[in-house]
Order: structure tokens, then C-alpha cells, then sequence
């Protein structure tokens, strides 16, 4: 009996041994040859070039796998690209851009102003902003001073280190920017933030301020503006956002609160600055302006190559999107021959301003009339209305891109012809009439635009000014903010087609001029409230 | 012959002991009912420990001497006393035990009789399957179970959802834990196959078993939270005996969404003030796109079963069959074809069971897109399928000429362009050693070892309407799934005296791979293939049950187990899980031990802690980066760069733990001719595992699984099985069962609700909400304002909150998915030769949206981006325009109570038709008979609660023959 007894405890030992050594196998790690664990990445220093890229990569991209994969949940890829939204958010909302296929969800809402909080445009905006914050943060984490040290970090990487961590709060500001422009407020966190906490909210006045700092600071640490990798930012970007902030003080902080000193000032350094206007202008809109004179003016582009980049971003919209539904001249544009069967045109307001004689011969102008009728009566009516063909997906000699509908043509997020004509309205503003050198640099474009028509001092007004922003710069992700700087998007003294959902346009209330705070949004943050008259 | 000769040298051998008064006798054991030999009958002589037992022939001997009386017992037969006088042979008779107290139950890791049972279980043997079109498993179960409920769709072989009590979670998996002869298996797919439970041929399952409440799932610990139902497939006997099951389907769809006819159509086209660009492209044909795509289908399953003893040995089951099933979309097909063997050979004088199981089944499938029958809905009636001039494959499209209209492909021909082939094959089987110790056979040992692997291809050759250059798709997807497992306790049975002790301890360890790779459209050079491998699941658990029983009638259960799982960090990985059951079998009291109403009485008690971590994160805790594939890579200078982005993380994230108690009564009436149970029971989940919003910012992506809060179920259910007649020519029998459930989020971190339920038609817009003190998903909706006429004004809501502005605090909760009240309804007849069953199911109190509506039904939808659209005719109750004014209103979630009665089933035995066929029955059956119901849309079993045009479900004519040789 004892033998038995011994057996059966020297049995039992021995199994609960052997299985106990099994309990090793539950510290998993990751198969996936594109997914490595935070220890293991590190060890390789060039994983610091890596992780900085992917900060911006999220402007370009939606996801790691494909035009179509979204990293964020809930928001297909299609809703959620940054410069996308972007350009929905501030072009299709104002008087250029209109877009035939009102099912779409989210587009009739915004094209008509009638919006709500519910609009999946205005949360992919919202999230996608936001996620740039989070990546940045994150970048700044794993490369503090301790970590580095810990890592054994070589001398030389650790120089490249400092400008890569100058980008990402450069990155972060760029973020709080338009936050601050588009929504007033914004959920608020820095490499100091644990994951996963409920965050404090900013306001416009708090923002500002963070803006400002943050790109003051860190202006040293960046490279000289223009000598940058392609696709990196420099001082010209902080130089840009600087000047941008400072021209639309009196929004973000309050009438009288205007700064146009400053942002000349800022407008001066990028004008000094080692950019030049690029030969042609249309050498900014091009598959290779990447490549050619436009790498010169193109401060700051959002990438896009229909191979390596895929992504349904802005220029992919616009390109495919401009085709006309009549002329069907998509292989001109280097894409398939009917496009997206005219989804995107003009509104009457923007056409009219290329009326009058003077832009008859002025390369700005790509408006294709044809026999088609200025006025919009039914939006789903592709044939109405007139078209342009401003990007296109084919070089500078006139080679296609990559793919048919994947464009390569970078989207200019911030260019110098912008820098000329914030000058020129800052001297206006600041001094209550214009310079000699803000003419120059208005005829400036002019010439380089092949337009014989040059301006005289006194033709240079603020109203002209709003003209001439539309002229260089229409479908570049700019109008809402000019409108509202000159107090003409919401109220009833500018009203353009569809404005307010109404034909010719009708009075939108003041509480528009910032967009609601998503539903999703507001729920997940108990801190933040939702915008006036939402 | 052999046998023969041996029992007879035997017999030589013993003449001697005759001559001291004792005889060496023999004789068989044989069933009353059918004459059929019984192996494995324990036999003793009383008040002594001489025994034997028969063996597979049902033969055995014994020495015996005169007077003695000898006891015959078998499980689930009554046990015989028989004096020895002399008889030679000395032949016995047994007859099966009409009580079913005795029936054998299975337990997590072990078995107990049903007298014996403390938990709520309940085993569906192959008696009672309902029976009907019976393609894979679930359907054996539909209906039959209290508190078990069965939603397939209705794509052919397709899976299905399976949920007990509710399930106890909202995100983590609510499937129960299924065992398929030990082998716990895993709830996921391969690409390639239809369902994990698809691939098992539902004519090698022996049993089901379920196990309800926590005192008997818990000791599976960490996945037993839903449940656990346990698979025991067929096995071997010695004796021979070969089936041939042979079946035909017809099947046709009973409805479909009404859209507008081709001249309804124009006319309502014409009405709407649309621009001529749009009026212009009416066409003249008249098509029915549902009709066109949907057809009549014809299936067929074929099963041989062969029984027997392997070299005359080794007891062994073999099995093969063939099901061939098309699907209502057309193109899709389903085959497999299954291979099962099963050994059962014992050795050692049934000292050492040996159970080898080995399954085979292979699966071909052509997937038909499901997609197009919403884009069928959508398609202009006033076209037709085929346009001899169109470039593209002879199908009418949306054209100018040869450019390609924006709007949507004609549906028949992306639907015959297609050739999406899935291939699977699954290997899963185990091998279980079951050994009484030599020199302490009370005690015993068992170790299982089991194994699942499924390969799948997915082959795409398909073309399609495109104005780009790449107009075809050839690709390749493949995975490969294995789970491995091993099993190993020791058991240890035996009684003290009036008490009854049973003790198990034991280990068990399980690991998950998932891996395969995608080759990319081999005719688009932009397009890139990708490989993908998760990281492995490991599952450790050590368990242990102590059961006592006392003077038979009062049993008392305690199980432990503690689970340690990779899904989770190492602080939180580990969770201990404990239960405890008291039962008491009044029927054996002496107040109730002759009362001829009640025959069994019991009343059972049972607590338990499982837990749950069933979630798709596999490292969610582990700080991961990912690099983008090579279309999703960044450039900085003239050089691409690889960029590597963080993945979302939450390293706190851990068990999810559901305490139930319940109180239970099992009864029977009248010898057991009313049987069944009523459980009150109430489960409490605490640390819920949800995909819950984070603020912007704060993660890496905005939704992150968290433990997010407690759910409490409260439930009854009630089960009655009645024998009404239980004559030799006519037997009429019934089972109904009801659950009333009622589910409630008791608590959410913050108090915040969190919110749920994407709908199409509106990207990042949620219907449904999770908030304390609510039913969880509940719908969240506006109210909807009507005019004095009662028509619905667009857009118009109730500003609940009076601040006059419409926004989200105006929204309310209206309902909720979940039925209140579940009931099934069962009924056999059977009158000679003639046998007659149906199955009558309801569900009370589950509402449902209708996304179809929500998202189709608006006049703005007549213009498809370019084209022309078709709309459903439930656009004429609301007149409405456009769908984001809409989407959010109240009108569409609507109470989808039903009433269906699943199959129907008519069939006739011929009874000893030739010594080579035992008997055939022939068998015709209707399945999906109808469905009453007040719900709009087309089906009102929806798996979540947002109905967006599922596949629709066929009516099915059945005709088969069982042919027993």
C-alpha cells in the first residue's frame, strides 16, 4: 500500500513539473513579420527615422495596409483622410467646390452648411487630427534624454534625434492649429500624458498660446527652411503656421486683437528664405511636383504616390473628381477617361470671378465653359455648372502616373505664392494701405502666371485681396478661413450658391464659423462640451 | 466460429470445479427490446466480490453454485436479480431503465449520472434531435433547449450564432465553449470554410451535452462564461450493423424586399422632378433584379455509417458522407465531404480504454458576394441583364458608349464574373487513454490529447466592369488554423459506506495558431501581396472537483480552477475560478420514495465564479509597432521609408469574471412521463470586456477593448417534456421550454455611456448604446414627429430636453435587440410505422432596426451617384427625401416578435424488409414553414439588432431514406 501510495505521489509530482514548465509559453510575443515589439525596435537605431516617419505618414495615410485600411475604428478610409477632410472641411463648405453625389455620406451636409454633430466628415477631421497629437507624443516618449541614454544611442543619431523631435512638436502644433481654426477646442495631452486618461479640453485662447510657444521654442532645433528632406518640415513650416496664426488673431482671440506685425514679420523670414516661385504655375499641381520647379515654392506637401503612398486623399478626389461628365477628359489628367462622371465642379461666384477681360490669358485659370450653364440648379445635375483642371496626375511632360486613379501628385499644403499674398494683406491690414512691395509681389504672381494684367497700388484693397487669394489659391484648403477673417462666411452680406441650402444662397447663423464637436467625440471625453448653438 | 471453439475449450477447463459444488456457467446478456447482445454488463453475485462481465458478444461466465443470486446491472437498464438453479445456458434479459436517472451525463472532465448531476445540464442525444434539414450541427439543437438559442443565416452550410442564457458578455465572445470529445475547439474560421462547426458531419454526433450554469462550467474556467456544450461524436461497436442515409433538398426563397416594378419605377422617376440627364436613361425592359439573381436550388446530402469490430478486436465506427448544398445567390455552392473513424479497443481487461477519433472533412465552396443582393435592391428595374452590344461580357452596364457610368455594376454579372473557390481541409481528432489502475482501481487516470487543423485556399479568378486597365482579379489568399491540446487527471471514485466520494484533479494546456498569406491581384501592378501570422494563444489551466454524495439523496459538488491565458499581461493573466452545487434528491425521501404523482424530485443549489477572455485582441497588452506594407510607406528625400506606427494598447486589461447562482428544480411526473426542470438563476459579469471609445488623443486609435463595467442576467427557464401516449403501437410526445430573460448594464467606468452599433448609410454614426440601469445595445434613437394627419415629418424631432436645439440629448432609448421571452415547442408522434415531428419556436420583446429602410428608403436614393437607383416601396409610408435627415429616427426600430415553425417532418418505417436491410425509412419534411410576425423587413432573427439585408432564408422541401442494414 505504501509503494502504491509513493508511486502515485512520484507520478503526480513528475506530471505537475512538466506541466508547470509549460507555463513559460504564455509570455507571447507578436508572429507578424510587419508587427515588432517597442523592446526589439529599438535596439536598431535607425527605428528612430522609422517612427518619425510614421508621425507623418498619418497626414498622408489612413492606414498600414492599403489606400482602403483605416487605423482609426468606426471611420472607413474614404472619411478619415487628414488633407481630404481637410479640404472638404474648408473649400467644399464655401463658394469654389461643389460635389454632384450628395449621398456620400457627410457631403450635402457640409457643401450646404447645414451640418450637425453627426457628420462623419467632421469626426474623421476630428479623430484624424488628433491621432497626429497622439503619434507625436509618442515619438517624444521614447526619445527623451533617459531613454536615449538607457539605449546606448550613438552621437550621430542623436544629432538627427534633435531635429526629428523639433518635427514632431512642429507636427503636433500643425495639429492644434487647425483644431484651434476648425473647432475652437481641442482634447489636450503631451509626451507628459499617460494613455488612456480622460484629457482636459483646450479653448482658442489656450491653444494660441500652446501654438505659439511650442513653434518659438522649437525654431532652433529645426533644419533652415527649404533644406529639409522632401517630405519633411523645416522652419518654413513653423514659419507658416506662425504667420497664419498671426493673421487671424482677431478670429482666434478677439476683434482688436489682431497681430499683422507679427505675421509680417514671419513673412519676411520665409521670404527671405531660399524659395522661389516655380516656373509654371501649374508645376504645383502636377504628378512630378515632387521633381520639378514646384519643389522650390512647396513649403509643405502632403504626399501622395499611386504605388508606394496610396491613399484617396485630396489630389486623388480632385484629380479624379474634376473629370467632366460631357467632356469626359480624364486621360488628359492622367487618369481613367470619365473620372468620377463629374463629381466635382464650380460655383457660379468662383467663375465669376475669372470674368471681366482680365483673365483671359492667366494660367490660374483652367475653367472649362463649353456649353455648359454657370448657374446650379440641381446639384445632381453633373452636366450644370462649369469645370476646372487644375491638378492633374501627369508630369511636367506630360507622362501619366503610376495608376489611374492613385494619383502622385502631393497635395501643396502651404506654398510661397500663399506668403505673397499674406503679406500683402498684412501691410494692408497693419498699415491701412498697401506698399511697394506688396504690389510687386502681387504682380509677381501675375507675370508668372503669364498675365499681362498688372496691378497699380491703389487697386490693392482687402476686397481685391480676397478676389486674388481665390485666384492663386482656390481648392488649396484655404477659403473658409479667409471668409471668415473677413467676416463675409457666415451672416448674410457675401452669400454664394447653395450657401445655407439655399439656390443662390442664404444667411448662415454666427455659431457656424466653428465647426460642432463630433457625437463620438463628446461622448468619449466627459470634458468636453459641445459649440454654441449645436 | 472462433468464439465458439474457445468458450467450448474454456467450458473443458472448468468441468473439474463442477465437482465442488460449483458451477462454471455461461450464458448471454441480451436488451429485452431487441434481442441485441449487451457488452460490458457488470455481474455479481451478491454479498460477494465474484463477478464478471460480458463481453462485446454479450456473452460471459462465472462460477456459480446453487442458490446463489446473481446481479445483472448496465447502465440505463434496470438491474436483474437471478437465482442460480441450474439453468444452462443461463441467458438474461435486461430491460433499458424507463427512468432516466441513470443515463450517463458528462461533466467537464468526467462523467456522473443524471441522479447524480448538481448542475444545470442538459444532454440532447441523437433520439432527440429535431430532425429536418440537418446540414451541420447547430441545426440538431435549434428549439430544443430552454435558454439555448440557434440563429443561423441562411447562406448555405453557413455557421451560426449559438448563445446560452444570453450569453454573459456584450463584446467578448458570447459563443459558449464548445468540446468536441475533449478537444475544446476555437470559435474562429479559416478563409475557405463556411463555419467551424460546418466542417463536422452531423451524422457522427452521438450527444450534446450543455452545460448551463456556473457550478458546472466553471471548472473549464477561463472560457466557461457562456457555457459550455459538449460534442461526443459516435462510437465503435463490435457489433455490425451498417447505415445509409440518403436526403434531397428543394428550396426557394419565401420572400424578398419589395422594390418598385420597371413601370412603377418610371412613373415615380417622371413624378420627382430629377434632370433630364437622369429622366433620359429609362430603359424599357422590365426586370425583377431579386428575381435574377436569387434562384431555386437543389441539394443532396449522402451518408454511409459502418459499424463494427476491426479484426474482430477492436469496436470501431467508420463514416463517410457527402453533402452538396446551392445556395439561393446564384453560384453559391457548398460541398463536403466527411471521413470519420473512430476505434474504441480496450485492453488489459478493460483496465486500459483506448478512444482514437479521426475526422477528415474536406470543403468546397464557392462564395457567391453577398454585397450584390443590396446592390440588386438598388439596380434600375428599368434595364435589362443582357445587352448584346455592351463590351463588357455582353451584361448591360451603366454606360456612355464604353465608359462606364458611376453607379454601381449590373449584380448577375458581378455575380458570375466571379469565381471566388474556397478549398478547406480539417483534420481534428484526439486520442484519449482512459486507465484503471492495476493496483488501485478506484482510482483512475486519463489523458487526452487532441489536435485541429484547418488549411484553407481561397482562389479568386474573377473579371469585372471597370474603365480602368485592370479589369480582372487573380489572387490567392491562404490560412492555416491549428489548435493543440492536452488534457490529463486523475480521477478518483469510491464509496465510503453511505457515502459516495468522487475527486479529480488535473492540468490542461491548449495553443491557438493562426497564420497565411494574401498574393495580392496578380493583373494589378500596384497591388501587393501581404503575409499575416497572430501570435499563438496559450491556455493553461489546473483544475480539481470534489463530489460527495450522502445516503444517496444529498450531493454536494466543489470545483477550483485556476486559468492563466497570453491574451493578458503577467500581472493579470492568471484568474481563479470556483463553484460549489448542493443538490438534494427529494424523491428518495421516504415521505415521497412511493408517491406514485411524483417520481422524481430535485432540488439543486449552485454557485460559481467563470470567467471570460475571449476577445479577437491576442497582444493588446504587449507595446507593439507596425510598419507600413509597401503601398502605405512614407518618402523622405528621394528614398522610401518603411514608417513604423504604434498600435493601440491597453496593458490593463484583464479577465472578465461572471458569478451566477442558481436555484433549480429537476422533476419528473407519473414514472416519468412528465419530466423536465425550472431554473431561476442570475448572473452577475463583472470587468466586461468592451471596444469602447477612448478620448481622441489618448490612444493610438479612438476605440480600445477595455473592462468597462457589469452586466446582471436574471433569468428563469422552465422545460416540460411530456409523454402523453407511450403505447407499443402510438406514442405522442412533447417538449416545451421558455426562457424569460432580462438583461441590465448595472454599472460603466465614469457612469458614461458607451456607445455601439454602426450602421450603413452613415459612417461613424452608432444606433445602440450600453448605460446603467439599461438593457445593454439598447437602441438610441430620436422621436419622431408627426402632423395632425399622422404623416412623418421629415427631420423633425421631439426636443426631449427643451432646449430647442435638436441634438444628441434628444435622443432616447427605445428598446432593446434581446427577446424578453424565448420559447420552443416540440412535438413526435409516432403510430406504427408512420412517425411525425414539428418544432414551433417564439421570441417575445426583441425589437429590431431596419437598417434596409433606414439607409434605402428615401427619394433622394432615385439617383444613384450618375444613374438611375431602385428604392424599396416602404418609401410610401414615410415620404422621405433624404437619409442623414432620417437614419436616427425611432420609426425604424420596430418589434420584431415572432412565431416559426422551423420544420415539419412526415416520414414511414418499413420494418424488416430482408435479412440484409433491417429496416428504410422513407421521410418527407418542410423546413422554415413560416414565420408570423409584425416586422417589415425580411426576417425578423437578426444577429445584433441592426438588420441590413441579410441573406434571405429559403423555404426547404425534404425528401429522404434511412436504410438500416
Amino acid at each position: 500500500m505504501k509503494r502504491k501510495i509513493k508511486n502515485i505521489s512520484v507520478l503526480s509530482l513528475l506530471m505537475v513539473f512538466t506541466f508547470i514548465s509549460c507555463t513559460d509559453d504564455l509570455n507571447i510575443t507578436p508572429n507578424d513579420n510587419q508587427t515588432v515589439l517597442s523592446e526589439e525596435l529599438f535596439e536598431n537605431e535607425s527605428a528612430y527615422e522609422r517612427v518619425i516617419a510614421g508621425v507623418y505618414s498619418n497626414l498622408a495615410l489612413t492606414g498600414t495596409d492599403g489606400p482602403g485600411t483605416s487605423n482609426i475604428e468606426g471611420i472607413d478610409a474614404g472619411t478619415s483622410q487628414f488633407g481630404r477632410v481637410l479640404l472638404y472641411m474648408q473649400t467644399l463648405s464655401a463658394d469654389q467646390m461643389i460635389w454632384s453625389y450628395e449621398n456620400d455620406p457627410g457631403t450635402r451636409e457640409i457643401q450646404r452648411n447645414i451640418w450637425t454633430a453627426q457628420n462623419p466628415l467632421i469626426l474623421g477631421m476630428f479623430s484624424r487630427t488628433h491621432l497626429t497629437i497622439a503619434l507625436a507624443n509618442n515619438f517624444l516618449r521614447e526619445t527623451t534624454a533617459d531613454k536615449l541614454d538607457s539605449r546606448g544611442v550613438s552621437e550621430n543619431i542623436r544629432q538627427d534625434i534633435v531635429e526629428y523631435r523639433a518635427e514632431a512638436r512642429l507636427l503636433r502644433a500643425l495639429s492644434y492649429y487647425y483644431m484651434m481654426d476648425l473647432f475652437g477646442k481641442a482634447n489636450f495631452s503631451t509626451e507628459a500624458t499617460p494613455l488612456n486618461e480622460t484629457l482636459p479640453v483646450y479653448d482658442r485662447a489656450q491653444l494660441f498660446e500652446f501654438v505659439e510657444s511650442e513653434l518659438l521654442e522649437i525654431e532652433s532645433d529645426l533644419v533652415d527652411s527649404g533644406a529639409n528632406q522632401y517630405g519633411r518640415a523645416d522652419k518654413g513650416v513653423a514659419y507658416m503656421v506662425l504667420a497664419k496664426i498671426y493673421l487671424n488673431a482677431e478670429v482666434y482671440l478677439g476683434q482688436g486683437q489682431g497681430q499683422y506685425d507679427k505675421c509680417l514679420t514671419y513673412c519676411q523670414k520665409l521670404l527671405d528664405a531660399n524659395y522661389m516661385l516655380a516656373t509654371e504655375y501649374r508645376h504645383n499641381f502636377l504628378a512630378d511636383n515632387n521633381m520639378n520647379s514646384a519643389t522650390n515654392e512647396i513649403i509643405f506637401p502632403i504626399i501622395s504616390d499611386g504605388f508606394s503612398t496610396q491613399n484617396f486623399g485630396p489630389t486623388t478626389v480632385m484629380i479624379n473628381g474634376s473629370v467632366g461628365s460631357i467632356e469626359a477628359n480624364g486621360v488628359e489628367v492622367g487618369v481613367t477617361e470619365g473620372g468620377w462622371g463629374g463629381a466635382l465642379r464650380v460655383r457660379r461666384e468662383f467663375a465669376e470671378l475669372w470674368q471681366g477681360g482680365d483673365f483671359i490669358d492667366d494660367d490660374r485659370n483652367t475653367i472649362i465653359s463649353n456649353d455648359r450653364s454657370i448657374v446650379i440648379t440641381d446639384i445632381s445635375d453633373s452636366d450644370t455648372g462649369y469645370i476646372i483642371q487644375k491638378y492633374a496626375n501627369v508630369t511636367s511632360n506630360g507622362t501619366p502616373g503610376t495608376d489611374q486613379t492613385l494619383v502622385d501628385t502631393d497635395f501643396p499644403l502651404f506654398r510661397l505664392a500663399d506668403v505673397y499674398l499674406m503679406y500683402a494683406e498684412a501691410v494692408l491690414r497693419q498699415e491701412g494701405m498697401a506698399n511697394s512691395t506688396a504690389v510687386d509681389l502681387i504682380n509677381a504672381l501675375r507675370t508668372r502666371a503669364n498675365n499681362p494684367n498688372l496691378i497699380s497700388s491703389n487697386e490693392l484693397t482687402l476686397p481685391f485681396i480676397l478676389d486674388e487669394r481665390s485666384r492663386e489659391l482656390h481648392w488649396e484648403a484655404h477659403r473658409r478661413q479667409d471668409l471668415i477673417r473677413f467676416g463675409l462666411y457666415t451672416g448674410g452680406n457675401y452669400n454664394w450658391a447653395w450657401k445655407g441650402n439655399g439656390s443662390n444662397g442664404i444667411a448662415i447663423p454666427a455659431n457656424l464659423n466653428v465647426y460642432p464637436i463630433p457625437s463620438l467625440s463628446i461622448s468619449s471625453n466627459p470634458n468636453l462640451t459641445q459649440n454654441p448653438g449645436y | 466460429m472462433k468464439t465458439f471453439l474457445n468458450s467450448l475449450l474454456l467450458l473443458t477447463f472448468l468441468i473439474p470445479a463442477v465437482f465442488f459444488g460449483q458451477t462454471q456457467v455461461s450464458g448471454t446478456v441480451t436488451d429485452e427490446a431487441n434481442a441485441l447482445p449487451l457488452p460490458g454488463v457488470n455481474i455479481v453475485i451478491k454479498g460477494t466480490t465474484t463477478g464478471a462481465s460480458t463481453d462485446f458478444d454479450g456473452n460471459y461466465t462465472l462460477t456459480v453454485s446453487d442458490g446463489d443470486v446473481v446481479v445483472f446491472s448496465y447502465v440505463g437498464y434496470t438491474t436483474k436479480e437471478v437465482t442460480y438453479t441450474g439453468q444452462s445456458p443461463f441467458n438474461v434479459t435486461l430491460a433499458e431503465d424507463a427512468s432516466q436517472l441513470d443515463e450517463v451525463v458528462l461533466i467537464g472532465y468526467g462523467t456522473t449520472t443524471k441522479k447524480d448531476a448538481t448542475g444545470s445540464i442538459e444532454a440532447v442525444t441523437s433520439e432527440d434531435f429535431t430532425r429536418g434539414n440537418i446540414v451541420t450541427p447547430e441545426n440538431l439543437l435549434q428549439g430544443r433547449v430552454a435558454g439555448v438559442s440557434v440563429t443561423t443565416s441562411g447562406a448555405p452550410g453557413s455557421g451560426s450564432e449559438i448563445k446560452i442564457r444570453g450569453g454573459s458578455s456584450i463584446n467578448a465572445s458570447n459563443n459558449p465553449l464548445i468540446v468536441i470529445d475533449g478537444l475544446p475547439i476555437t470559435n474562429d474560421n479559416v478563409g475557405g470554410s463556411r463555419g467551424i462547426l460546418a466542417s463536422i458531419n452531423p451524422n457522427d454526433i452521438d450527444s450534446f451535452t450543455i452545460l448551463k450554469d456556473a457550478s458546472a462550467t466553471a471548472i473549464y474556467g477561463s472560457r466557461a462564461s457562456n457555457g459550455v456544450i459538449i460534442i461526443v461524436t459516435k462510437k465503435g461497436k463490435s457489433e455490425f450493423s451498417a447505415d445509409y442515409d440518403l436526403q434531397y433538398t428543394f428550396g426557394e426563397n419565401a420572400n424578398q424586399i419589395d422594390v418598385f416594378s420597371a413601370d412603377a419605377f418610371a412613373d415615380l422617376v417622371n413624378s420627382q422632378n430629377l434632370p433630364p440627364s437622369f429622366i433620359s436613361q429609362l430603359g424599357d425592359a422590365n426586370t425583377n433584379w431579386q428575381d435574377e439573381i436569387f434562384r431555386t436550388t437543389v441539394s443532396s446530402l449522402h451518408n454511409v455509417t459502418l459499424r463494427g469490430a476491426l479484426f474482430d478486436v477492436v469496436p470501431a465506427r467508420f463514416s463517410f458522407g457527402v453533402t452538396d448544398q446551392e445556395g439561393a445567390l446564384i453560384t453559391s455552392e457548398f460541398e463536403r465531404r466527411n471521413l470519420s473513424l473512430a476505434l474504441n479497443p480496450t485492453l488489459f481487461d478493460n483496465h486500459l480504454k483506448i478512444n482514437v477519433n479521426t475526422n477528415l472533412s474536406f470543403e468546397d465552396n464557392r462564395f457567391a458576394d453577398t454585397g450584390q443582393i443590396g446592390a440588386a435592391l438598388g439596380y434600375d428595374p428599368t434595364q435589362p441583364v443582357y445587352d448584346p452590344d455592351s463590351p463588357f461580357g455582353g451584361f448591360y452596364e451603366h454606360r456612355n458608349g464604353d465608359v462606364l457610368l458611376l453607379g454601381g455594376n449590373n449584380p448577375v454579372a458581378s455575380l458570375l464574373q466571379t469565381n471566388n473557390i474556397g478549398d478547406s481541409q480539417r483534420f481534428f481528432g484526439n486520442l484519449n487513454f482512459d486507465y484503471k489502475f492495476h493496483f488501485l482501481p478506484d482510482m483512475k487516470f486519463v489523458l487526452n490529447l487532441g489536435y485541429d487543423q484547418t488549411e484553407g485556399f481561397v482562389t479568386n479568378n474573377s473579371v469585372f466592369a471597370t474603365n480602368d486597365d485592370v479589369s480582372a482579379n487573380k489572387s490567392v489568399s491562404f490560412q492555416n488554423r491549428t489548435n493543440q491540446s492536452l488534457d490529463g487527471f486523475l480521477n478518483y471514485k469510491k464509496t465510503f459506506g453511505d457515502i459516495g466520494t468522487d475527486f479529480t484533479a488535473g492540468y490542461s494546456y491548449q495553443k491557438f495558431t493562426n497564420d497565411g498569406y494574401f498574393t495580392g491581384n496578380q493583373f494589378d501592378p500596384i497591388s501587393v501581396g501581404d503575409t499575416f501570422a497572430d501570435p499563438d494563444i496559450v491556455l493553461i489551466g489546473f483544475f480539481g472537483r470534489a463530489n460527495f454524495t450522502f445516503f444517496d439523496k444529498y450531493l454536494m459538488t466543489a470545483t477550483y480552477r485556476r486559468d492563466g491565458t497570453s491574451r493578458f499581461s503577467e500581472e493579470n493573466r492568471w484568474g481563479d475560478f470556483y463553484a460549489g452545487a448542493l443538490a438534494w434528491q427529494i424523491s428518495d425521501e421516504d415521505f415521497l420514495k412511493d408517491s406514485k404523482t411524483i417520481s422524481n424530485l430535485k432540488l439543486r443549489v449552485g454557485y460559481g465564479i467563470t470567467g471570460q477572455q475571449e476577445i479577437p485582441a491576442l497582444d493588446l497588452f504587449l507595446n507593439r509597432y507596425r510598419s507600413g506594407n509597401e503601398n502605405s510607406q512614407y518618402q523622405f528625400g528621394n528614398a522610401i521609408v518603411q514608417s513604423l506606427i504604434p498600435s493601440e494598447i491597453n496593458p490593463d486589461l484583464k479577465w472578465e469574471e461572471t458569478a451566477t447562482i442558481e436555484v433549480g428544480i429537476d422533476y419528473g411526473l407519473f414514472n416519468d412521463r412528465v419530466t423536465g426542470s425550472l431554473n431561476v438563476f442570475q448572473k452577475d459579469s463583472e470587468d466586461l470586456l468592451f471596444d469602447a471609445p477612448v478620448p481622441d488623443g489618448s490612444n493610438f486609435s479612438n476605440r480600445v477593448l477595455q473592462n468597462i463595467g457589469n452586466l446582471r442576467i436574471q433569468g428563469i427557464e422552465f422545460t416540460t417534456n411530456v409523454d402523453v401516449i407511450s403505447k407499443e403501437d402510438l406514442s405522442l410526445n412533447f417538449n416545451f421550454n421558455a426562457t424569460f430573460l432580462d438583461r441590465e448594464i448595472t454599472e460603466l467606468a465614469f457612469g458614461q455611456d458607451v456607445t455601439t452599433g454602426g450602421i450603413a448609410g452613415g459612417t461613424g454614426n452608432f444606433i445602440q448604446l450600453f448605460r446603467e440601469g439599461e438593457a445593454p445595445n439598447s437602441f438610441y434613437v430620436f422621436k419622431q414627429l408627426q402632423d395632425a394627419q399622422g404623416n412623418y415629418i421629415e427631420g423633425a424631432y421631439a426636443d426631449l430636453n427643451g432646449d430647442n436645439i435638436i441634438n444628441d440629448e434628444d435622443r432616447y432609448l427605445k428598446a432593446d435587440p434581446d427577446a424578453d421571452v424565448i420559447l420552443g415547442f416540440q412535438s413526435n408522434l409516432e403510430y406504427k410505422n408512420f412517425d411525425f415531428s414539428f418544432n414551433l419556436r417564439a421570441n417575445i420583446g426583441n425589437y429590431v432596426y431596419n437598417n434596409v429602410n433606414s439607409s434605402r428608403a428615401q427619394y433622394d436614393l432615385l439617383q444613384s451617384n450618375s444613374v438611375l437607383g431602385n428604392i424599396p416601396t416602404s418609401v410610401l409610408d414615410t415620404n422621405f427625401q433624404t437619409t442623414s435627415d432620417v437614419i436616427i429616427s425611432d420609426v425604424y426600430v420596430e418589434n420584431a416578435s415572432f412565431l416559426r415553425m422551423d420544420n415539419i417532418t412526415l416520414g414511414y418505417t418499413f420494418k424488416e424488409l430482408s435479412k440484409v436491410i433491417k429496416s428504410v425509412r422513407l421521410w418527407g419534411g418542410v423546413q422554415n414553414v413560416f414565420v408570423i410576425t409584425e416586422y417589415s423587413g425580411l426576417d425578423p432573427e437578426v444577429f445584433n439588432g441592426i438588420d441590413n439585408t441579410i441573406y434571405p432564408r429559403p423555404r426547404n422541401i425534404l425528401l429522404g431514406a434511412n436504410i438500416k442494414f
